[in-house]
């Protein structure tokens, strides 16, 4: 009996020891299959997109008539033709001056609305323009290296119409170091100093090493059919000081210098169709201050100083640096319709990654939305956020946040 | 009043003895089992060996905690005092490890439970003293842990990534002071004991309570049953414990 009682106990104490083989760790399976999730692709895409027609304005009193290029008369036209030691002039109207130093062309248009078709190719030339009269830009096969500048400078203030011929590939390229002139900028490759309309069923490549791809000082618009791929290696990809309108098109940006951003907008945003994906693998810039004070600057695949609307189109944005975010707004964001795409996958050594910074609210009605960020917050927003009820998703995860109408 | 009813009434008293020594029982504290073989060896009068290998639990006894071997030399300095000295080697389930950020919800990192090793040396005095029947004890060990760095997993919910981990090595210091009283009860095979002990770093960093029996058969088996509640330390984030205690050891 003794020894049965011994022997039930040594029994018992082996099947405590059997019996102690589960963990007792806390069942994070779920919780880390939110935060393992990958994120949606964000890649250049130059594939054709079918846009409904390009319809322009025709009311004189629409703030947006004059943005459109069929509703001025073009019967003046010089045509600059480069390949050779010089570039090829002709035609001429009266108040148009045209220079040309080696193939560095300066126009100089008194005259009212001309049309420049430009076309043929320049390893070492440029095409600058002053004159505050509205002229059109007809791209037509041009291809223009600088390597001291931009290679589309417009010293203007009124809308340069960049209209590229249908079918035509046309580049534009500027130089590491850029040789400027007192009291001119000269901050982008395709640089100008009033607002730039794109139109024109052509595609036109930028690459920039210097500074920025395409800047205006005002706004820009593009219109549907438009095919513009960017290449920065050093400012941003695109920038208006006062606004950009994106009516159709597609636009691929890539940019990959510290501090840059993809597309900046120091007005506000407006988009309304199209397909524009930027891909910004640049890192967070550090600088000092005048004042010796440590500054940082985070890159961001769109950057917005002002107000933001989206009412339709494909929007992609990645930022794949240090700190880098798909949008970094200083003011609201409102979403109406579309499809807007957000990838933040950069490190956070100097700063936070963010999917989408906000200082101002998030408005949604609308579209689709997805952001997401590896290292920090999908969405962050210092206003707040108002999602207008009759959506079909609206996850909201750690990594991913997901709004569907 | 028989041997087996003074065991009786000796045990329940050690019981209820130790019973009134815990204030904090609480439904959240844990429970395990020790489970434990020794063979020892008695060279002369005052000089032995044994060796020992152990098992732990927790987890209410459904998860591993430690398994550990080891051997230690005892001599009797005095007929009072004995010394020892000793060595083992631990193998434990280290818990997991999760933190949060400052807002207290978001997860910042977790290190799921891992296996690790320790190596342990202990030096050891023991001075008893009899009253009759009644034998007082007092252990005063120190003890010095050994743990050798470690790769660990770690999931980084910020980087949203596993990456490795280095648990740094590191060495400590701990006294273990017991004090246990067991009574010789004639004509019974059961002896019952209590003991209360302390371990102290720089502050207290645990105590056990411990109530039992041991039971010797033909001298070359004894088998120890026993009760170990375990109260840590203010300082500790590690939940107190209720242990069940079984051991075997072979005697020759």
């Amino acid at each position: 009996m003794k020894k049965m009682i011994r022997y039930s106990l040594l029994l018992i104490a082996l099947t405590f020891v059997m019996a102690s083989c589960e963990k007792d760790d806390t069942d994070m399976d779920a919780v880390l299959a939110q935060y393992l999730v990958e994120p949606a692709a964000v890649e250049l895409d130059f594939s054709a997109l079918d846009e409904a027609p390009d319809v322009p304005v025709t009311d004189e009193n629409d703030s947006a008539y004059n943005d459109y290029v069929e509703n001025s008369p073009w019967n003046k036209v010089i045509t600059i033709t480069f390949g050779g030691e010089t570039p090829m002039v002709t035609g001429t109207v009266a108040g148009v001056m045209v220079q040309a130093v080696g193939n560095h062309v300066t126009v100089v248009n008194l005259s009212g609305p001309v049309k420049f078709v430009v076309s043929g190719q320049t390893t070492d030339g440029s095409l600058k323009f002053y004159g505050d009269k509205r002229f059109q830009l007809l791209l037509d096969g041009a291809e223009i290296s600088n390597p001291h500048g931009a290679a589309i400078n417009n010293q203007g203030s009124k809308s340069m119409y960049v209209v590229r011929a249908d079918g035509s590939f046309n580049a534009l390229r500027d130089g590491a170091d850029y040789v400027m002139v007192d009291e001119e900028d000269q901050k982008a490759a395709l640089f100008s100093e009033g607002q730039m309309i794109f139109s024109g069923q052509g595609e036109l490549n930028v690459y920039a090493q210097g500074r920025g791809g395409i800047r205006s000082d005002d706004y820009i618009r593009v219109r549907p059919g438009v095919k513009i791929n960017i290449y920065s290696q050093a400012l941003d990809g695109l920038r208006a000081n006062d606004g950009i309108i994106l009516d159709g098109g597609v636009i691929n940006i890539e940019t990959s210098g510290v501090g840059a951003k993809g597309v900046r907008s120091g007005g506000p945003m407006t988009v309304n169709g199209g397909r524009l994906i930027a891909v910004n693998n640049g890192d967070t810039r550090e600088s000092t201050s005048d004042e010796g004070l440590a500054d940082t600057t985070a890159c961001a695949a769109l950057y917005c100083d002002t107000l933001l609307v989206i009412n339709g189109g494909t929007l992609k944005f990645k930022a794949t640096g240090d700190g880098g975010k798909g949008i970094n707004g200083k003011h609201h964001v409102t979403i109406n319709g579309g499809a807007t795409t957000v990838v933040a996958t950069g490190t956070r050594e100097i700063k936070k990654p963010k999917g989408v910074k906000l200082d101002g609210d998030f408005s949604m009605a609308g579209g689709y939305f997805y952001t997401y960020s590896r290292r920090s917050d999908p969405l962050d927003v210092a206003g707040r956020v108002n999602v207008a009820a009759g959506y079909r998703t609206y996850d909201t995860g750690p990594k991913v946040i997901t709004i569907a109408y | 009043m028989g041997g087996c009813e003074g065991k009786r009434l000796i045990t329940c008293l050690l019981v209820l003895l130790c019973a009134a020594c815990f204030p904090t029982l609480s439904l959240a504290d844990d429970a395990g089992l020790v489970a434990s073989v020794e063979a020892s060896h008695k060279f002369s009068k005052k000089l032995s060996a044994g060796l020992e290998t152990e098992f732990r639990s927790r987890n209410n006894f459904r998860t591993a905690d430690r398994v550990s071997i080891g051997g230690d030399v005892s001599y009797k300095v005095l007929p009072w005092l004995k010394a020892a000295v000793g060595y083992e080697l631990l193998i434990d389930n280290n818990k997991e490890k999760l933190t949060f950020q400052d807002d207290g919800v978001t997860y910042n990192n977790w290190r799921p439970s891992y296996w690790g090793t320790r190596h342990r040396f202990n030096f050891t005095l023991t001075a008893s003293y009899k009253i009759q029947r009644v034998e007082l004890s007092l252990r005063e060990r120190w003890q010095y842990t050994y743990r050798p760095a470690k790769i660990t997993d770690n999931f980084d919910f910020d980087e949203a990534m596993w990456e490795d981990d280095e648990v740094k090595g590191k060495g400590k210091n701990v006294l273990r002071s017991r004090f246990q009283i067991e009574w010789d009860i004639p004509k019974c095979k059961f002896d019952p004991f209590a003991s209360v002990e302390f371990h102290t770093t720089r502050e207290l960093e645990k105590t056990r309570f411990i109530v039992g029996v041991d039971h010797t058969l033909k001298k070359k088996h004894a088998f120890k049953f026993f009760y170990r509640y375990q109260l840590t330390g203010s300082g500790s984030d590690e939940a107190n414990i209720h242990l069940l205690g079984l051991g075997y050891t072979y005697k020759f």
